[in-house]
């Protein structure tokens, strides 16, 4: 399964919607997540992944749609 | 000597502006003046902190050499090892200062520690992000010159907004280009005029001519409604109070914001626009947005990876409750230890945790209205019981309650 | 070219409105005349954006109002309170009310400062309480309240080197507010040790002070209470025609009337919000150790009377009784109060200022205090039998004989015993 799908996946369990359709949504904006649910998004990704993503790395701007999620996953592995 | 309080009246900009206009020319022609910079800013820092203050001068200067043995002896160990005790023994080490301070006039009333000045705790929030972020490894090298930049950069050094440090070195360091640098100035003139507005004009009016007679006209009718106090003049007051609250800290944050442009650094916004907030959340991320954000960054989204990754609490739901709870907890306390505060952190908690639960009905419940009314009643809510929270805050029902009998 | 068209952009507005600001302010323009309804409200206001001022006050001493100096008892305005009568009555005179709580001989002899013109050979009232004159004198405080840096700058500006304005130096920079500016520190420090003040400092002040008196012009038009209200309402409780015993006879109904929830004589609504409860109790006895006759206040006051003399102005003072029940309650000592009287009235006398009205055997009178030291309803009619013939009829110049010694700390710990 690729990273895309995972992350998809991911977001689909977190947010109960479906972020296939449109990869550029602003997820905190639309308040699909928030504090609670982005500390689930790093366990996760840890776990699925085994990348290492510190609290402190995680700024929001870098993070806010599924397509830069995507980004930052590629070029953590 | 003369004082002078920050932005505390017309002339202290006066002298801001020639202060800074030669750097402000240099970063026009994109040069940082850095030994100039550095002499107007220890300028800056003795008219604050000197004169009549000189006792909080003294004061600052023993807490920047504890906190630089702290954070630098952390960065040494760092190094070597990452052992999590010392991890958290050097956080505790870092807010000792600022906990003594705030215990100091609850165990003796009234009383002002000694080793207490201006913005202890502003300088305090940016201390500990460095450990924690010297944890995480996102800060790999202690610059001391630039943590003393950090720690001691004038405009924001009183009642912030809060910078993070990786931030503010790269504004720094990386000087805006011409047409960028223009922008800010574009900005800061008008974020100062604004404060102008804010704190000279709209919080004089809430809050030196309205608030004390409103308060005299509470306390008149403080054994009204069953002996609770409960009136319309109280309840002027808080809307008066909120409403002061908000015009002289927003005021404040634009000149702190508006000063940092000048010299060319980027320090974030603190308010935006917070009584259009649909929810408790939503304020959340609009009123005193650096404290919150900082709070949240290094306080509960912390406090949620610890509990899930050690599986210390089996549902769900009950996490971010617990975390909302100790987040509050802490910020009540760090703003005073009287129970006005602390309660104002508990309500803050209550109101943001029932808010989660009517999130979640409503992500269950898609067919429910959501139009321009729905939102107008959301908005009306969010802002009464912000009022209200400040209210608490105010320490007023505490006059009314206790100390004018 | 298109970067600087930015700056100007930019900074072109915020130097425009700097340097329109600035002419505003620091040009001598006189910013028109106040209207008549500004000068009566003024002239009730007791606020000390008034009393800090100058131009709204010089205007209404020219056009017949009389400065009334006091304190706390000002405020009392009834229907028979001077102001009302005055009014109502249509006399030649209306009173400006100087003074309100907190106020006393400092903060006065302040106020004059820029009265000069106004005030020399006139007329004034000036109603003096003995319980200005305490072991500490005037607080520092209240004097803030009241602080004007421009009647300071008027004042260092005409300073000489006597003793008086040596005393008054001396007693400023006793006081934050006087140590308030560098430069203006600086100058009442030389006024003190009897230099002169230098060119840079009268030049530094004089450029103050325009701008001072601009915003004086500018804003001092602006929030007035409305006192005028509480005068008007008097008037229209009052008789048609002016009648001692029509108007005796209301000041005692009114009186019984309001003075219906405790023994003391003291108006309800004073008593309801400042006594009543436990305060009461807390009260008793508490004003035995008072003592009001040594005081630095004795030699403020003398720089008051040092100030009329230089200006020739005629004086009616007035020394009000205090409530006999509130100071047996208290335990106010009666003989210590005669004393301090007599203390104030030798002072007067002694110096030429013979138009003395002492009010302090009245205090057993009903109705004649409003509370427990403020004059009220049949108070402000024995002060109007005296005040309205003394500005009514023509007066013989008084010959006023100054005596340095009562600026001395000998004069202010001295017991006068008859």
């Amino acid at each position: 399964m690729g990273t895309k799908q995972t992350v998809v996946d991911i977001l689909k369990d977190l947010t109960g919607s479906d972020v296939s359709g449109n990869l550029d949504e602003n997820l905190f904006d639309s308040g699909m997540i928030d504090s609670m649910a982005t500390v689930e998004l790093l366990l996760e990704l840890q776990e699925r992944f085994g990348i290492d993503v510190p609290v402190s790395e995680f700024d929001r701007s870098e993070w806010d749609t599924p397509n830069k999620i995507i980004a930052k996953v590629e070029s953590m592995k | 000597m003369i004082n002078l309080q920050p932005y505390g009246n017309p002339m202290y900009f006066v002298y801001l502006l020639v202060g800074l206009l030669p750097l402000m020319i240099g970063l026009y022609f994109g040069k940082r003046f850095v030994v100039y910079q550095t002499i107007i800013s220890a300028i800056f820092l003795l008219l604050i902190f000197g004169g009549s203050k000189w006792q909080q001068g003294l004061a600052l200067i023993g807490y920047i050499v504890y906190q630089f043995i702290v954070v630098g002896g952390y960065a040494v160990y760092k190094r070597r090892a990452n052992q999590t005790w010392v991890f958290v023994c050097t956080v505790i080490l870092s807010i000792i200062p600022l906990v003594i301070v705030k215990i100091t006039p609850a165990i003796q009333v009234g009383r002002q520690s000694l080793i207490g000045f201006l913005g202890i705790s502003y300088l305090t929030f940016k201390s500990v992000q460095m450990v924690m972020e010297m944890r995480d490894g996102t800060i790999k090298k202690f610059d001391p010159i630039m943590f003393a930049r950090f720690l001691l950069f004038f405009p924001t050094i009183s009642s912030g907004p809060i910078d993070r440090y990786r931030r503010f070195q790269h504004d720094y360091i990386q000087i805006p280009d011409r047409k960028h640098y223009l922008q800010m100035l574009d900005k800061a003139v008008h974020y100062i005029f604004l404060g102008f507005l804010y704190k000279f004009i709209l919080s004089y009016l809430f809050g030196t001519m309205m608030l004390p007679k409103i308060a005299h006209i509470a306390i008149m009718h403080r054994e009204a409604f069953f002996h609770t106090g409960i009136s319309l003049a109280l309840v002027g007051y808080m809307y008066t109070y909120s409403m002061y609250l908000f015009f002289d800290f927003a005021g404040y944050s634009l000149f702190a914001v508006a000063a940092s442009y000048l010299m060319g650094i980027e320090t974030p916004m603190n308010f935006n626009q917070p009584f259009k907030a649909h929810n408790i959340k939503d304020f959340w991320n609009r009123w005193h947005m650096t404290l919150s954000f900082w709070f949240r960054d290094f306080i509960f989204m912390r406090l949620t990876f610890f509990i899930m990754k050690h599986r210390l609490i089996k549902n769900r739901k009950r996490i971010p409750q617990v975390a909302y709870l100790a987040n509050f907890l802490i910020m009540g306390f760090w703003h005073g230890v009287t129970w006005y505060y602390i309660v104002y952190g508990l309500f803050h908690a209550g109101a943001i945790i029932i808010n989660d639960y009517w999130l979640g009905f409503k992500k269950k419940h898609r067919q429910l209205p959501h139009n321009r009314l729905t939102e107008g009643i959301a908005i009306f809510i969010t802002f009464n019981v912000v009022c209200f929270s400040f209210l608490i805050f105010s320490g007023f029902l505490n006059t009314l309650w206790f100390s004018a009998r | 070219m298109k970067t600087k068209g930015k700056l100007w952009l930019i900074f072109g507005p915020v130097i425009i409105a700097a340097g329109l600001l600035i002419l505003l302010l620091s040009l001598p323009i006189g910013f028109g005349h106040f209207n008549s309804q500004t000068e009566k409200k003024a002239a009730v206001s007791l606020s000390p954006k008034v009393f800090r001022g100058r131009k709204i006050k010089q205007q209404a001493l020219e056009n017949g109002y009389v400065p009334f100096f006091g304190s706390s008892e000002l405020s009392r305005l009834d229907e028979f309170h001077p102001s009302v009568l005055a009014a109502k009555y249509h006399r030649s005179y209306r009173p400006f009310l100087l003074g309100n709580a907190g106020s006393q001989s400092l903060t006065h002899y302040f106020t004059m400062q820029n009265l000069g013109t106004q005030l020399k050979g006139k007329k004034v009232i000036f109603i003096i309480s003995p319980q200005w004159f305490t072991k500490e004198g005037q607080r520092p405080d209240a004097f803030g309240f009241y602080y004007s840096p421009l009647q300071t700058i008027d004042w260092i500006i005409n300073a000489k080197n006597d003793t008086a304005d040596r005393y008054a130096a001396k007693r400023l920079l006793e006081m934050p507010s006087g140590r308030s500016s560098e430069i203006g520190e600086a100058a009442l420090e030389n006024v003190e040790h009897g230099k002169p003040v230098s060119e840079f400092q009268k030049m530094f002040l004089k450029f103050k002070e325009t701008i001072l008196l601009n915003e004086d012009s500018l804003f001092s038009r602006f929030q007035l209470n409305n006192n005028l209200a509480k005068v008007q309402k008097g008037e229209k409780s009052l008789p048609a025609h002016y009648s001692i015993s029509k108007l005796n006879h209301l000041a005692v109904k009114v009186g019984r009337r309001e003075t219906t929830n405790n023994k003391l004589g003291i108006k309800n609504t004073f008593y309801k919000t400042r006594l009543s409860g436990n305060r009461i109790k807390d009260l008793k006895d508490s004003q035995t150790k008072l003592d009001y006759r040594r005081s630095p206040e004795y030699s403020d006051f003398e720089l008051v009377l040092n100030q009329f003399a230089k200006w020739h102005v005629n004086v009616q003072f007035i020394i009000p009784p205090i409530n006999a029940r509130w100071a047996d309650y208290t335990g106010l000592s009666i003989p210590m109060i005669r004393q301090t009287d007599q203390k104030i009235e030798y002072q007067l006398r002694q110096q030429g200022f013979n138009n003395v009205l002492d009010l302090s055997d009245y205090g057993n009178e009903k109705y004649f205090m409003e509370d427990t030291i403020h004059l009220g309803w049949r108070g402000w009619l024995k002060v109007d039998q005296t005040v309205n013939p003394f500005l009514t009829n023509k007066q013989p110049q008084p010959n006023y004989i100054i005596q340095n010694r009562f600026f001395s700390k000998n004069w202010q710990n001295t017991v006068k015993n008859e």
